[in-house]
This record gives C-alpha cells, sequence and structure tokens, in this order.
C-alpha cells in the first residue's frame, strides 16, 4: 500500500546523473507539498560521507530520502573474499561497466529513507535536545508520508543496491552501511 | 455555497474503538494529533419485553418482541441497569456482531462526529487476518447503509509500521485480547495465505521486479492486557482480597495497610447480570495493573525481584497493601509462558512470537525485518516491557543480525499508532468541496485519493472492489 505520492521527472534525471555520469557524489529528497518527491539538495563528487552525514543533521527532525554513491571497499584479506566478489558481480549487473576482479573500491548506490524518530540511542549526538521533547503530531506526520511513499520512489529509481531505513544516526553510520553489504540480502 | 470535509477514521480494538476526522489541520478538532472519540469497545445491551428497567429512558414503541437496548460509551454503560450484559461485537479482532456494530456507528456519527455519513470518505483498520468475507460485508454496509462517499480499509499493522517511519518492518502488537506479530514489508503485509487458505502462495511483487512467494506469517497468541486482568484477578483472590468495583460501594472508611476494609454497600441497586459484573471488576482490576504491575528485566527470580520497590495501592473499597513480589510474577507470563498455571506446554512467550514470525518470512527479508521490530499496543505500554522484550529477543538473534526495536516514547502515539497513521493517511486526499446536492472530488487535491474505493467504483464493482483495492 501507498500514499500516492509521485516522483518528479528531475528526481529521475538527477538520479541517472549520478548512476551514468557520476555528476554527484548524493542527492537528497523531500516530499514538496505532500504530494511529489523531488530533489532537494545534491553532493559534489568530492563530498565524503562523514561530509554527508554532517549535512544530513542539519535536517535534525525532518525526513529525508538520499542517494548516496557509495564507494564500498573491499577487504584485502582473503578470508571474506567470496563475500566480496559476490558483491562486484552484482555490482556488475548493475552498473554494467567492465571493471574485473583486481579493482579494489567499487561503487555501489544505497538508497536512504531517513527518519528521526524519538527513539534515539545517540544521545550524544544530539546532546540529548530531541530526545526530551515531545514527539510532536507533525513529526508522526511526516514519519508517515515517508514512509508511505518510500516504495513510489524505490521503484522509480532503478538500479539501486541497498535499501536502508534509518531512524537515527546509528543506523546511517558506515560501519552499518558496510555491515548491511557484507549482508547479501537487500 | 461550499463547504470542506474531511475523511473520517475508525480504528477498533477489544479494548476501545478510536474514531475521528483525519488531519490535525483540520479546526475541528484539537491540534494534537489525537483521535476525538475514543469508547469502550464493550457496550450494554438488555432485551426486555416491556419497559420495565430501573434508571431506563422510556422506550415509547416497546412492543411486544424483545427488542435489543444497546447501551455505549462509558456513561451510560456504567450506570447499573437490570438484565443489561456486557458484551463486545468483536471477536479475534474481527467484527462478529454486525448489528452491534452498525448501532456503535450510529451512535458514533451522532453523538461524536455529529456530522452526516454521506459527507465523509472513510478509513478504517482492520487485522491482518481479517477474512475476505467480514471485508466485502463492511464494504457494502458502508456504501449501502451510510452512503459513504469513499471507503479505504487499511491492516492496522501497516499503520503502525508508517506511524514509525518505516515501510519495512515486524510489527509487534500487544493489545488488549491478542499479542501477534506481523512481518510487514514495503507497506503491505506478508500474511495472506494465513487469511486466504485458498490463496496459499501469495506473489508479491519485490523492488527490482523480481517475484517472490511468501508463505503465512502472522503469529498471534492471547496472551496480553486481558490475559494480565485475569491474572491480577486470580493472585488477589489467591490472597483472599475482596474485590469490588466502584459501583457497589456508598461509602468508605480509611483503613490501615492490610487491614480489612469498611465500607457500606450501595442500596437499592438493581440486579445486575454476571457478565456487566465482572466487566466492572475488570476495569477496576485495569487501573490496578497499569498502576502496579512491571516487567521484570531478567527472567523472574523470586530473590532478586523481593529487593525491588513496592507499590502500594488501595482498591476501591479502601483495602490497601505494598505488592513486591505480585508486581514482577504476573506479568512475567507474558514472557514466559511456563509460569502461568495451567497453561500448555506449547505456549509461547512475547519473544518467541516475533522470532517465530520472522522464521516463518523469506530468508532474504529478515535482516530488514530484525532491523525494524516496531512495537505498539496498549499492552506495551507496561512498564519494563520494552526493555524485557530487547533483552530475549537479543538473546535470540543470529549472530548475524542487527536487531532494533523501535517504539515510540510517546503513550498516545503506542495506544493510538494505527489511528493516527490512518489519520495522517485519510488527511492526505484532504480537502473536497461539496455542493448542495453531491460531493464532487476536488482535483488534484490529495495525493492518497486515487487509492480511496469511491462510491461510483462501488456502484460499478461491487464490494469485490474491496479485494482489488485495499491489499
Amino acid at each position: 500500500m501507498s500514499s500516492g505520492v509521485t516522483v518528479s521527472t528531475l528526481a529521475k534525471t538527477v538520479y541517472e546523473e549520478v548512476k551514468k555520469v557520476k555528476k554527484y557524489r548524493y542527492i537528497i529528497y523531500h516530499i514538496k507539498d505532500e504530494k511529489v518527491i523531488d530533489v532537494e539538495s545534491t553532493g559534489p563528487r568530492e563530498a565524503t560521507y562523514q561530509e554527508f552525514l554532517e549535512n544530513l543533521q542539519n535536517f535534525k527532525t525532518d525526513c529525508r530520502y538520499c542517494v548516496f554513491d557509495f564507494p564500498a571497499p573491499l577487504p584485502a584479506e582473503v578470508s571474506s573474499e567470496s563475500m566480496s566478489v559476490d558483491r562486484l558481480v552484482l555490482m556488475t549487473c548493475t552498473r554494467g561497466t567492465g571493471h574485473d576482479n583486481h579493482v579494489h573500491v567499487v561503487q555501489a548506490m544505497i538508497i536512504m529513507q531517513y527518519s528521526l524518530s524519538s527513539f534515539c540511542k545517540c544521545k550524544s549526538v544530539f546532546n540529548g535536545e530531541m530526545c526530551g521533547r515531545c514527539p510532536e503530531a507533525a513529526k508522526v506526520k511526516q514519519k508517515m508520508l515517508y514512509s508511505s511513499s518510500y516504495d513510489a520512489l524505490k521503484k522509480a529509481l532503478v538500479g539501486v543496491y541497498k535499501y536502508i531505513q534509518a531512524c537515527d544516526f546509528e543506523e546511517v553510520s558506515q560501519e552499518a552501511i558496510e555491515d548491511a553489504f557484507r549482508k547479501g540480502s537487500k | 455555497m461550499t463547504d470542506e470535509v474531511g475523511a473520517l477514521v475508525f480504528d477498533m480494538g477489544h479494548y476501545s474503538i478510536r474514531a475521528g476526522y483525519a488531519g490535525e489541520d483540520s479546526p475541528k478538532i484539537p491540534r494534537c494529533c489525537v483521535c476525538q472519540a475514543e469508547i469502550p469497545s464493550t457496550y450494554g445491551v438488555t432485551e426486555e419485553v416491556t419497559n420495565g428497567g430501573v434508571g431506563e429512558p422510556m422506550d415509547m414503541d416497546g412492543g411486544p418482541a424483545p427488542q435489543k437496548k444497546y447501551f455505549f460509551d462509558t456513561n451510560s454503560l456504567h450506570v447499573a441497569k437490570r438484565g443489561m450484559e456486557a458484551v463486545t461485537f468483536l471477536k479475534d479482532g474481527m467484527i462478529e456482531d454486525w448489528d452491534a456494530f452498525e448501532k456503535s456507528l450510529d451512535y458514533l456519527y451522532e453523538k461524536h462526529i455529529r456530522s452526516d455519513p454521506h459527507l465523509h470518505p472513510v478509513l478504517m483498520s482492520e487485522v491482518s487476518w481479517n477474512t475476505r468475507a467480514k471485508r466485502e460485508k463492511l464494504t457494502e454496509l458502508m456504501f449501502e447503509k451510510y452512503n459513504i462517499p469513499a471507503f479505504y480499509l487499511v491492516k492496522n499493522a501497516v499503520l503502525a509500521a508508517f506511524a514509525n517511519g518505516r515501510s519495512t518492518g515486524l510489527i509487534l502488537d500487544s493489545g488488549a485480547s491478542q499479542t501477534s506479530a506481523v512481518p510487514v514489508h514495503d507497506g503491505y503485509v506478508l500474511t495472506q495465505a494465513i487469511v486466504q487458505p485458498h490463496q496459499r502462495v501469495q506473489i508479491t511483487k519485490w523492488g527490482s521486479g523480481r517475484f517472490w512467494c511468501m508463505g503465512a506469517a502472522v503469529v498471534k497468541i492471547p496472551l496480553a492486557g486481558d490475559f494480565l486482568t485475569h491474572q491480577c484477578k486470580l493472585v488477589l483472590e489467591e490472597n483472599n482480597i475482596e474485590l469490588v468495583p466502584p459501583y457497589l460501594i456508598a461509602a468508605k472508611d480509611a483503613v490501615k495497610d492490610l487491614e480489612a476494609p469498611r465500607w457500606t454497600r450501595k442500596s437499592g441497586l438493581p440486579e445486575v447480570t454476571k457478565s456487566w459484573h465482572s466487566y466492572m471488576v475488570k476495569e477496576m482490576l485495569q487501573d490496578f495493573q497499569s498502576t502496579v504491575l512491571q516487567v521484570s528485566d531478567s527472567p523472574y527470580d523470586k530473590e532478586s525481584v523481593e529487593n525491588m520497590p513496592t507499590v502500594h495501592y488501595e482498591l476501591p473499597n479502601g483495602y490497601n497493601q505494598d505488592f513486591g513480589v505480585e508486581r514482577f510474577h504476573i506479568p512475567e507470563g507474558l514472557f514466559d509462558p511456563t509460569t502461568i498455571k495451567g497453561a500448555s506446554a506449547s505456549t509461547i512467550g512475547v519473544a518467541q512470537v516475533v522470532t517465530t514470525s520472522l522464521g516463518m518470512c523469506d530468508i532474504d527479508v529478515r535482516p530488514s525485518l530484525y532491523g525494524s521490530v516496531i512495537v505498539t499496543g496498549g499492552n506495551t505500554l507496561l512498564q519494563g516491557f520494552t526493555d524485557r522484550l530487547n533483552r530475549d529477543l537479543s538473546a535470540k538473534t543470529p549472530p548475524s543480525m542487527r536487531l532494533k526495536i523501535i517504539s515510540s516514547n510517546a503513550n498516545t502515539e503506542r495506544r493510538y499508532g494505527a489511528w493516527i497513521g490512518g489519520s495522517i493517511l485519510a488527511s492526505l486526499v484532504q480537502v473536497y468541496e461539496v455542493s448542495p446536492n453531491l460531493v464532487l472530488w476536488m482535483g488534484k487535491q490529495g495525493t492518497f485519493q486515487q487509492m480511496w474505493i469511491s462510491k461510483q467504483e462501488y456502484d460499478e464493482g461491487g464490494k469485490s472492489q474491496v479485494d482489488r483495492k485495499c491489499p
């Protein structure tokens, strides 16, 4: 079931630009007027994941969708090689580029639905500021709107490697994402 | 003349029925997103041949045939009436007594919503295991009897997931009558097979266009709020504590701890039915339950619990004492059913409900479900519930999975999770324009409107529209 919110053409175009010509490092989407998913901002190619997270923190209690072109380093150890080979294959399929097995960096698309909830373990990040506040209806509304429209975006953006739903920063930390890469599932 | 009207949202549970206008910007409701009406889902019903009841409103058309008279809402339900049975129209979360259900809708429309049904689209929540026949019947009733302009049915688990910001997750809902675990993926409940056995294989569309077969994965147990109330009753009776609901009490004196209560009985009470009396006892115990009980954060152990702080509680008849061990012993049954007297060995606890459900889901969805276990329902407000669940689940989570339990800190959000979710969803459709004779859909006002079953669609396609449009 979904809310009926649609995805704008611009949102798709910008995504294609990231996917094909690597124009940006990340895209942040928002829902405009409760109707259309649109691009809110984009990050330059040089941006790191840390910078992206910092940018994300500016939204505090707002919900956003993000696409991040994630440079996932392959572990050098042979021990987990079977995993990484697996991933490479997947990547080749989705990206259609001619990397061979010696490449040490693969690009992965991740799309994140980022919605802060009152439940957060990362008190240190927020200095307790938002934990102390009683969750207001507006926040539930945002959460509701974004999660019920997530499916539309998922369908519109083809070739995403990993889907991540996050309610706090712990869930979008670099470790968590790399952890998700290691697991074969969606 | 035009007027703006909003959609109505109904959410029914065994404890109460929540109803109200959707959206929080509407001037008709307070700013906070809370439903305007919450009535107990238990109601009084009397059958009378003549008008002979005590203190009853006179019924003009008291014909010879026995007529059912319904009493809704706390105020009329709490008045002792001769021969009034306390019953509910729900069974297993589904509508069982349709006459009573209609009556309760009539009551809600008349007293709380105070508007004409034909003006407002209706969004209703349903349990994930609702049957096809009941869904169609409900659709038929809403369009035929109430003549509503549009209708939508949503699974309450989906609403709860959305209200917690997730489109995928495992919803653990512990309410009055049941604790259930329902896996939701991309806004769809992975369950159809359990409801309709002939559709054993439900094909669910998956993000990248692959198709997966989902089996039944909804698990429910009867260990929830009502079970705890019953346990409280047993324990108190075992300790020879008399359970006197407030309606029997005319006056009471203050007594010391553990002393026999001194109270006088109200005189002139009509002869009440057993079901009504036990409902009143149940209400009294529900207060006891929410004040006193706490789930111990590790498996119950008498020695360690004896050192925990006690809670002082006074029953309506004045009897009061400190409750210590009982506080933890009673709710332990939720998590460890072996502590329940007379429970069969196969009964499973709350944490197991979650793991059993997860175990039935496709292996590829499991990581994302473990990553968002959403806790909702009034019974989960029990002190220590989430902590204990976290502990028990962590112990059962395979090392390859990341466990995350999501629960709203706000009481209202957890009690009314599904209603709030429905309200927001329905408010996306927002405004209609009402001209004197007909209700028009306003162009592209809201995004959700294409999802509704409109009156026109119902007229053309019949009640089976609900199976097509509301998955």
